[in-house]
């Protein structure tokens, strides 16, 4: 599989990215912004179909516009303070009509457009990959350069403001590296299925992680497992490597939630056994002081 | 040394103002409460004077001392805003110690020991490796008050402190929150409805009545 070149420019491409996806998804799912992946990468395909409509660089306009598009998301979120998933839905369906409009202006596009929707390891180009090379580096200095401002952002922001963290400053920031991984991440994945690399990885995380660092790492080990196992499988039977590696991080996320049922049945079996042993020793206890009392009222 | 100064602030929802010519001045080195019935703007009082909502008229001024990372703020059931929070009660509370560490600062062992004497008198340090989100609200709430203070601040405000606690941690709070202001020097704001119970320990009562806004010493 190696030998091709695009199957190593693939899992470069996978791997980068699974690097930084999962890390924006474990803040992502606190800030209570999980569709925000999806909604960019829906604009991002407007911005692709624009590219191609006027003959300028689909993957430059496909990215500049899910910048913009988590801009305007989170411009409207501070309109819409108390209804935090409008914003999403206003900027999706617009995303989405802006995208089908023009996509029937040049229908010679409709079959490019279909590796944009599910992602193909070919679509991968030398281009792309200096794109989600240098999106991965610029993620990564900002995750982990404000890492302490962005913890206390994602806890709490009126004590974060409080305290100095320039707030609107720092979520404008974190909404254009948003629309920046997003828009990076649709060749492999697709638009449709963005999100499953973004989300589902820290889904798992946060379900199992001791702490907010390790819910990072873990999302990350996550991701790379389920990308480099779906691209191998997309690759052996010729199918869309975003739909195989959303359904192994969904295996994954579900097994995970399964086993983790099962160990708090236990223990709930476990205590549950122990608390009526130790009840009817306290029965027992009890029903020997109330002998002892009987014996010496007589 | 006056810390804050509100003069004739006017605020309101929508078209209809909730706060009218409200004007108070906070002394450094009191305790004081803010109290009134519901619906009195108090944790609105709280976000004007912290700079969290811009007041349609008049002024709010800080002393020129009092640097942004010297205020620190517990908002109203601070804890259950984020309970699914992956943190360690520990690395939530040591977060308090962030705006003075700044981007790249390590923990000194000062800043070490003043979380674990934190969290010890709140009564957490045994809780300390638990997650945050498997806490009681009223433990949650205690986090976030040692978070705060482990920031700390010249200027403490709080947002129904106590809410979730029981009685005999209401009265250990007033009393430490006393303890910081007489040896420490500190200055606490909270907003409380409870004002039978801390009215003992406090300087100070800022009452709202619906609109209006009148200074009781105490």
């Amino acid at each position: 599989m190696f030998q091709y070149e695009f199957m190593q420019r693939a899992f470069l491409a996978a791997g980068l990215i699974s690097l930084i996806a999962p890390v924006l998804g474990v803040y992502l799912v606190l800030r209570r912004q999980s569709l925000m992946s999806d909604t960019l990468s829906h604009v991002s395909m407007a911005g692709v179909a624009l590219g191609s409509v006027l003959h300028l660089s689909p993957v430059l306009c496909g990215f500049l516009f899910a910048i913009l598009g988590g801009i305007v998301i989170e411009q409207l979120r501070r309109t819409y303070r108390s209804y935090s998933e409008v914003p999403v839905a206003i900027i999706m369906t617009s995303g989405l009509a802006l995208a089908m409009v023009l996509m029937s202006l040049k229908t010679s596009l409709n079959k490019s457009f279909n590796s944009y929707l599910f992602g193909s390891i070919v679509a991968v180009s030398e281009t792309q990959l200096i794109v989600i090379a240098a999106v991965t580096v610029i993620g990564l200095l900002f995750f982990v350069l404000l890492r302490r401002p962005l913890y206390s952002l994602t806890f709490e922001e009126d004590t974060a403001a409080v305290s100095g963290v320039r707030v609107k400053l720092l979520s404008f920031a974190f909404a254009v590296v948003t629309g920046m991984i997003v828009a990076a991440a649709m060749p492999i994945v697709g638009v449709l299925l963005v999100s499953s690399m973004i989300v589902l990885p820290s889904a798992f995380a946060l379900r199992f992680a001791g702490g907010f660092a390790s819910a990072s790492v873990l999302a990350v080990a996550t991701g790379m497992i389920g990308v480099f196992s779906g691209l191998t499988a997309s690759y052996y039977t010729n199918t869309p490597p975003g739909g195989i590696i959303a359904l192994i991080l969904l295996a994954i996320l579900l097994m995970g939630i399964g086993v983790k049922r099962i160990v708090k049945l236990g223990a709930k079996r476990r205590i549950a056994k122990t608390g009526t042993h130790s009840s009817q020793k306290t029965h027992q206890t009890t029903q020997t002081n109330q002998t002892l009392q009987e014996g010496a009222l007589k | 040394m006056i810390l804050c100064s509100l003069r004739d602030i006017v605020f309101g929802y929508e078209n209809e103002p909730v706060i009218r010519n409200v004007s108070a001045d906070i002394h450094a080195g009191e305790f004081i409460a803010v109290s009134g019935p519901n619906g009195a703007a108090k944790t609105t009082l709280l976000k004007l004077m912290l700079g969290l909502l811009k007041p349609w008229s008049g002024t709010v001024q800080f002393t020129a001392e009092l640097g942004r990372s010297r205020v620190s703020y517990v908002p109203q059931q601070a804890a259950s805003f984020n309970s699914g929070f992956p943190s360690k009660v520990i690395e939530l509370v040591r977060s308090g110690c962030f705006p003075e560490l700044g981007l790249f600062r390590r923990f000194s062992r000062e800043q070490h020991e003043l979380v674990e004497e934190t969290l010890k008198a709140v009564g957490l340090w045994e809780l300390r490796n638990r997650k945050i989100g498997d806490l009681s609200g009223g433990q949650k709430q205690k986090a976030c008050i040692a978070r705060a203070i482990v920031q700390q601040p010249d200027l403490l405000v709080l947002d129904e402190p106590v809410t979730g606690m029981d009685a005999a941690s209401r009265i250990h709070f007033y009393e430490w929150m006393q303890q910081l202001v007489k040896q420490e020097g500190r200055t606490v704001i909270m907003v409380t409805h409870g004002l039978d119970e801390a009215q003992a320990y406090l300087d100070r009562v800022i009452y709202l009545e619906g609109k209006e806004e009148s200074d009781v010493s105490i």
